[in-house]
């Protein structure tokens, strides 16, 4: 039985979407699957209804590329799992030995708050670079700047992730980069820097789907956490995926955005590499197939009524 | 995907010629405290000169001097964006706003030219004329004003002889082509030279400020 989805922007029909909405969400139309109410044996008679139409209940499906919400590419795998699990060992094991030594808490504390900010950063000029430069054929970043993309087209898909799914990647390199630093260096304070900044870079993925959700499918402790500036918010993070999509690059708290973008550091970034390369970011052109969210076509969707 | 194109204009020809026939060709800059390029607005006004001096009579001497407040720029003729040579003494009799940008098509060129656009109408009721000038080349230029409608010349240095030339300083150590614009008076004097590589539409506003009071 399909289950009803995104109840804030039903999909009423063909022909019909929604405007941006106070929060500055990017346009979308969101499929609808209404749910018939089963009765349960025991259940009160329901009361007598008045003389209407028959209740019609739409099963829309889309016909670009988009993923379904059932679609394989959006579940865990148990690879996807593993990864995740050797990320957060690595990273556990990392904050462990920052606080293996309790006379010097102070240190390694302060060290991990330049990491929770410097990975904030990193995060805006990775996100920046993926974004710009680069398509699905490029070696090794290849298919992370293809899922950008993807992205950039379908953003609501990240919230439909599963959690290992969305994470994998980048515990993936955590693993690689921490766990040799945990067997080989026993400084806390290193470890103190190092735990903090690649746990919030393996989450900042997680952050990230956060970003995209709606305040009331939210725990409140996150939306609590995004209105305080602590991770990356809502709106912040809704300028990113808007025209002319070169601002709001960083994913973690969002702290670095304001100050990148009102010093043009992207923007001067950019500039250096067209004039030394000659390579142009992908912000540079008119927003394109490429960038622009993908509304659904009322035209090629398949709408199936069925009578209840 | 992103477009890979080799830029028409090199770094290399942004910054002043060396003459390797002639290793004893010395320059002496002789720089005044305003005269570093900033990103965020200089008006330079006072006189800066760079020269270099040949010590041989028979070596080929590159002598340039850097554009200043009070001075009469060296003219010029470059190509527009329909292929047709344009001379800067063709302008004599009015005031004319000579800016220099990086290239066609970046974001702060745009907003600059697009900015210039807008204001196109208080430029022609000063009298003004507004001539832009970059290393791209006339179809670049061509495309360029037609995407954005832009009324004014569009000048192709290739090269960037005339940037070498009018001594228009590169930013951040020399990876970026600098923005800077003059503002000739009918005499074909300079009387405002404005400077900012990243608030580009102030650029229209200092040169109308100037302007009005001309």
């Amino acid at each position: 039985m399909p289950t009803l989805l995104h109840p804030k922007y039903p999909y009423l029909g063909l022909g019909c979407h929604f405007r941006r909405n106070t929060c500055g969400l990017p346009r979308i139309a969101a499929r609808v699957y209404c749910s018939t109410p089963s009765t349960a044996l025991d259940e009160p008679p329901p009361p007598p209804r008045l003389p209407t139409s028959p209740p019609l209940v739409a099963t829309t499906r889309r016909a670009s590329s988009a993923p379904l919400l059932d679609d394989p590419s959006l579940r865990s795998t148990w690879s996807h799992r593993a990864w995740v699990a050797a990320g957060c060992t690595s990273v556990l094991v990392s904050l462990a030995k920052s606080a293996i030594e309790s006379h010097t808490w102070f240190e390694p504390l302060v060290a991990g708050l330049i990491g929770y900010v410097l990975a904030d950063l990193g995060s805006g000029v990775y996100h920046w670079a993926i974004d710009n430069y680069g398509d699905a054929s490029s070696p090794v970043f290849g298919s992370q700047i293809e899922a950008f993309q993807g992205h950039h087209k379908w953003p609501w898909t990240i919230t439909k992730r599963q959690f290992a799914n969305n994470l994998y990647a980048l515990a993936r390199a955590v693993s690689f980069v921490v766990l040799p630093i945990d067997l080989g260096v026993n400084d806390p304070v290193v470890h103190g820097f190092v735990g903090v900044c690649s746990g919030c870079i393996m989450f900042s993925q997680q952050f990230h789907a956060w970003a995209h959700g709606t305040k009331s499918r939210l725990p409140p402790l996150v939306v609590a956490l995004q209105d305080a500036g602590v991770l990356v918010s809502r709106a912040h993070h809704a300028a990113h995926h808007r025209p002319p999509y070169n601002n709001n690059y960083c994913i973690v708290s969002g702290a670095w955005n304001k100050f990148l973008d009102r010093n043009k550091v992207f923007e001067t970034l950019e500039m250096v590499l067209f004039f030394r390369f000659g390579v142009r970011p992908r912000s540079w052109s008119e927003p394109n197939s490429e960038w622009t969210e993908q509304v659904d076509n009322p035209t090629p969707l398949q709408v199936t009524l069925t009578q209840t | 995907m992103a477009s890979i194109s080799l830029p028409k204009h090199t770094l290399s020809s942004v910054f002043p010629p060396t003459n390797p026939k002639n290793p004893s060709c010395q320059i002496l800059p002789i720089l005044s405290s305003a005269s570093q390029s900033q990103f965020y607005g200089v008006k330079l006004s006072t006189r800066s000169y760079s020269l270099s001096i040949p010590s041989s009579s028979f070596s080929r001497s590159s002598i340039f001097a850097k554009v200043s407040k009070g001075d009469v720029p060296p003219s010029f003729t470059l190509k527009d964006q329909d292929g047709k040579n344009v001379s800067l003494s063709k302008f004599k009799g009015k005031p004319v706003v000579v800016y220099f940008y990086p290239a066609d098509e970046t974001p702060g060129c745009t907003k600059q030219a697009c900015a210039f656009r807008d204001s196109y109408e208080k430029f022609k009721k000063a009298g003004a004329e507004v001539v832009g000038i970059s290393g791209d080349d006339v179809a670049s230029h061509k495309g360029f004003a037609k995407k954005y409608r832009l009324p004014f010349t569009l000048l192709s240095d290739e090269g960037n002889r005339i940037r070498k030339e009018w001594g228009v300083p590169a930013d951040l150590f020399g990876t970026l082509p600098g923005r800077q614009t003059y503002v000739l008076d009918k005499k074909g004097v300079v009387q405002l030279i404005y400077n900012n590589q990243f608030q580009p539409e102030k650029h229209i506003d200092e040169t109308l400020k100037l302007l009005q009071s001309l």
